[in-house]
């Protein structure tokens, strides 16, 4: 912990030193507010942001005469140049030449005013006192006009930057459904939720986090299914972050979730509009912070991560077998290894003769335990993966050359590792990759080795303990107060419907309980929710 | 309550612990024990099965199995002792089969299974045989076709026979503790037997040639008093044996025909109950069988087209199968003495009371007991022809 109080110490001392990039203080409103000079406030813009190359200051003259001087400021790269020569620049040094901007000034409206309120041809365009104000719209890409001999500045939003369009989500992927994900931009991934859910309640908040990156972040809900409780929490705890950057929606995942050091995931991810709709008409809420693709959706469930987008897309029969088949992974990638060391090292009495007997053979001339064989071969693999996710693409097809070579056939006749062992590592190695997330793959991964460990020591008898723990935990967990495990513990029969199996939609009458208290109603419990044929009289 | 829990949970592990613990690799898989009395002295056999040789692969042409040996007071000495022979712990979970010689079984095998169902690694569902007028050793010396391993040809051998004929009858340790304990039950077991040249049985030799110059098979049914074996039923005795105690599953019953000629019926569907009953202070048994049966084979001149030719084919499995049950029971009164049937415990099961009077001398009781033997046989289907070729051959 000594370690960790230094650190903050020094970081301390650090952020004492520079400058304070946001002025608080009371006292020091004066300095805040803007100059009525024009050269003093782009000096004073200069020396803040340490004549940046990308800040451009242009200084024209306007009115019929060009007496009145003015600057227009903005961030290169950052602003649209285009609609910044045809609407502002035009309109300032062209179209003000001919109109009588100094008769329309009036007691109540200065000359600032009357060009908000008279020449700007442009949308949005609010008028700025503060100078801490002017940088950040500076730095987010907007176009600040100054004139000289007045205290007072405009912000025309004009942002335009280089982004990466609507493409395909490459972290759930599906055969059946919609096939554009969220991108970077925040208002992009807002724009693609209100295009699936048209409600007028669908309501978003908008915030800034991060007192260096200023990170957009914005919650969405919809107003009449969310639990008030929960958005009144999620509001709370994102008001409770002070850092200085947040980077991706994992910084934010970190900062809010309710059981940081369990393996298992209480907050969801996704890259997929539908997903979020979905989730939003359950009544729950979505985090979409700027710059990522990544959109948060909490309270998450643990039953939550093995649903997969396309089960509602899909009949139900098959979406329900194809679920009882993602627990049935679940379990194999969890225990597969631990039950097979168990099994040979402690009960061989459970293996039928024929199979003992075959086993045996594989192992004679193996010179490692069947729990450091296994060890070997879980490592290797997770070597392989992770080789395999950040490396170039090029390289890939190489190295799965590689890799089928170390954990495949090599190494069986090499003598080190017995043929059954290989199979074991690579039914388990395939059904981590079976859960729909990949956040709870990660958990598993985890602690499939602690199982492992404690099937080498103890035998099937530490598995049980094993799991017993695990089950206690996973049931002591919540997510924004809703119990990670429900709707199994505590168990709910009406939420069973979307549970293990899914239901055709025409029985899903409510929406889960204990994500949403006050709408529960999806569609009318009638006769008439099932399809029915017309029928046809002869 | 979570800490609580976390300690109560981690406490529970030292419940256990890896002292148990051992590989594939370190494990003598015997999956067949043999049991001799040789001067006084226990003589364990046990055939281990060599795993590189069974497999597909690693196979280099030695045998698929390999034979320890040790002697000792007790069954459990000579366990241990057979360490000195083993380069590993011999692991008989997975045994399947127990031969026990016929000079054993004739002095008592009790003491000699009492180790084998007190042991924790062992399971008591292999089964139990007797190697007629041989030992259990000479038995397990013996390389066997088809199946690599001779402990899984005994085990399958008694398996299908057991269902397809009824001459044998296999009898878990379980089933045997149960007979031997219970008064009104006397133990059986299947006898099991080497034919032909020993000495290149036990050679790989045996199983080049097409016919093997030794073979294991199995023999009728040891009769026990007690835990002492008193002698050997014959091949129709064990079958009759089979039919009483309702272990028949499927087998083939030869008939001679009205005329001449033999019939053969196989039987698919075979029902016997025993009745204890106590008339007047004298115990009865009423055996009930119900049989069902189709017509295998008819080598004699018969209509089968016609139903009465069926009724009389019926009656007569029914006599024969009568005479074989009650030449059985008389055989089993007055040669052996010993109730193999378990009438004592049907009467036990009908009248309880009663039984607690005849329990004490119920040895003599046996020997002139009543019983009352019913058959019904019924005849189903008879192939895929009615009346045989055979007939029209003759003209």
């Amino acid at each position: 912990m000594g370690f960790f109080n230094k650190k903050k110490d020094k970081e301390k001392s650090k952020s004492s030193a520079s400058p304070p990039i946001q002025v608080k203080d009371q006292n020091q409103n004066d300095r805040n507010a803007l100059e009525i000079k024009l050269q003093d406030n782009i000096s004073k813009i200069k020396d803040s942001l340490g004549k940046s190359a990308d800040i451009i200051i242009r200084e024209i003259n306007l009115g019929k005469d060009g007496s009145i001087k003015a600057g227009i400021i903005y961030t290169d790269g950052l602003t649209d140049t285009p609609s910044l020569q045809n609407f502002i620049l035009e309109t300032l040094m062209i179209d003000t030449k001919v109109f009588e901007m100094q008769k329309k000034v009036t007691p109540e409206r200065n000359l600032i005013g009357v060009l908000k309120d008279y020449a700007m041809t442009v949308g949005e365009i609010t008028e700025i006192t503060k100078f801490d104000v002017l940088l950040n719209d500076l730095l987010s890409g907007d176009t600040i006009i100054l004139i000289d001999g007045y205290s007072q500045g405009l912000t025309i939003s004009n942002k335009q930057w280089v982004e990466r369009g609507v493409t395909e989500p490459t972290s759930q992927t599906v055969v059946r459904g919609p096939r554009e994900g969220f991108s970077e931009n925040v208002r992009v991934n807002t724009a693609l939720i209100r295009r699936k859910v048209k409600d007028p309640n669908l309501w978003l908040e908008s915030k800034v986090v991060g007192e260096r990156t200023k990170t957009n972040v914005a919650l969405m809900y919809i107003n009449g299914i969310v639990n008030d409780k929960v958005v009144e929490e999620v509001r709370q705890r994102l008001d409770r972050i002070t850092i200085d950057g947040i980077l991706e929606s994992g910084n934010i995942e970190e900062l809010i979730q309710d059981a940081p050091l369990s393996p298992f995931p209480t907050v969801f991810n996704t890259e997929r509009p539908d997903i979020v709709a979905a989730a939003l008409l359950e009544g729950r809420v979505a985090i979409l912070v700027d710059g990522t693709p990544f959109v948060l959706i909490v309270p998450a469930l643990f039953i939550q991560f093995f649903q997969s987008s396309e089960d509602y897309y899909q009949r139900a029969d098959i979406a329900s077998l194809i679920r009882l088949l993602r627990f049935f992974a679940f379990i194999i990638a969890l225990l597969a290894p631990a039950l097979f060391i168990a099994v040979t090292t402690y009960h061989q009495a459970m293996l039928p003769p024929a199979l003992l007997i075959s086993l045996a053979a594989q192992r004679e001339g193996v010179p490692f335990p069947a729990f450091i064989e296994a060890m070997i071969m879980e490592i290797t693999f997770e070597i392989l993966r992770e080789a395999g996710v950040r490396m170039p693409r090029s390289i890939g097809s190489a190295m799965s050359i590689v890799g089928a070579f170390v954990i495949g056939t090599a190494a069986v006749e090499a003598g080190i590792i017995s043929a059954m062992m290989v199979i074991v590592v690579s039914i388990t190695a395939i059904s981590s990759f079976v859960a729909p997330t990949y956040d709870i793959a990660i958990a598993v991964r985890m602690l499939r080795f602690a199982f492992m460990a404690i099937a080498a020591t103890f035998g099937l008898y530490g598995i049980t303990i094993g799991l017993i723990a695990l089950i206690l935990h996973l049931c002591s967990l919540r997510s924004f107060g809703v119990p990670y495990m429900s709707p199994v513990a505590p168990f709910n029969i009406s939420d069973q419907k979307d549970t293990f199996i899914r239901l055709p939609k025409w029985k899903m009458f409510s929406r889960p309980r204990l994500i949403n208290q006050q709408n529960e109603v999806r569609q009318q419990n009638s006769s008439s929710a099932k399809p029915k044929p017309t029928e046809t009289k002869e | 309550m979570k800490k609580r829990m976390c300690i109560l949970l981690s406490l529970s592990l030292l419940l256990t612990g890896c002292w148990d613990r051992r590989e594939l690799n370190e494990l003598a898989i015997t999956l067949a024990m043999g049991i001799d009395k040789v001067d006084d002295e226990y003589r364990l056999t046990a055939q281990v099965v060599v795993p590189s040789e069974v497999s597909m692969q690693a196979s280099t042409g030695r045998s698929a199995v390999t034979l320890f040996q040790a002697t000792g007071e007790t069954i459990y000495e000579a366990f241990r002792k057979m360490t000195k022979d083993s380069p590993r712990k011999i692991y008989p979970g997975h045994l399947r089969m127990l031969v026990i010689g016929e000079d054993l079984a004739r002095e008592g095998l009790a003491e000699s299974l009492e180790l084998l169902s007190r042991d924790w690694e062992l399971r008591s569902d292999f089964y139990v045989v007797i190697a007629k007028e041989k030992n259990a050793a000479e038995i397990l010396n013996v390389t066997t076709t088809l199946e690599a391993i001779p402990a899984n040809k005994m085990f399958s051998t008694l398996k299908t026979s057991e269902t397809a004929w009824s001459g044998t009858n296999g009898i878990t340790l379980d089933e045997l503790i149960t007979d031997l304990e219970v008064v009104g039950k006397e133990a059986v077991l299947t006898g099991i037997t080497v034919s032909g040249d020993l000495e290149i049985g036990t050679s790989k030799q045996n199983i080049e040639s097409i016919t093997p110059a030794a073979r294991i098979q199995y023999d009728n049914l040891a009769v026990f008093n007690k835990d002492k074996l008193v002698g050997w039923l014959t091949e129709e005795e064990s079958r009759g044996y089979n039919d009483i105690t309702n272990s028949v599953k499927n087998t083939v019953v030869s008939i001679s025909c009205p005329k001449e000629g033999q019939a053969s019926i196989e039987i698919i569907q075979f029902n016997s109950k025993l009745k204890g009953n106590v008339k007047k202070g004298k115990p009865e048994v009423d055996i009930d069988m119900e049989v069902k049966g189709n017509i295998g084979a008819v080598e004699c001149e018969i209509n089968l087209t016609e139903l009465e030719t069926i009724k009389e084919l019926e009656k007569i499995t029914e006599k024969r199968l009568e005479d074989v049950v009650t030449k059985t029971i008389e055989s089993a009164q007055n040669r052996y003495q010993s109730d193999i049937f378990g009438f004592g415990t049907a009467i036990h099961r009908f009248n309880p009371k009663e039984w607690e009077k005849l329990k004490g001398q119920w040895e003599e009781e046996f020997s002139d007991l009543k019983v009352n033997v019913k058959v019904d046989v019924k005849l189903q289907r008879m192939g895929t022809i009615d009346n045989s070729f055979l007939e029209k051959l003759k003209d």
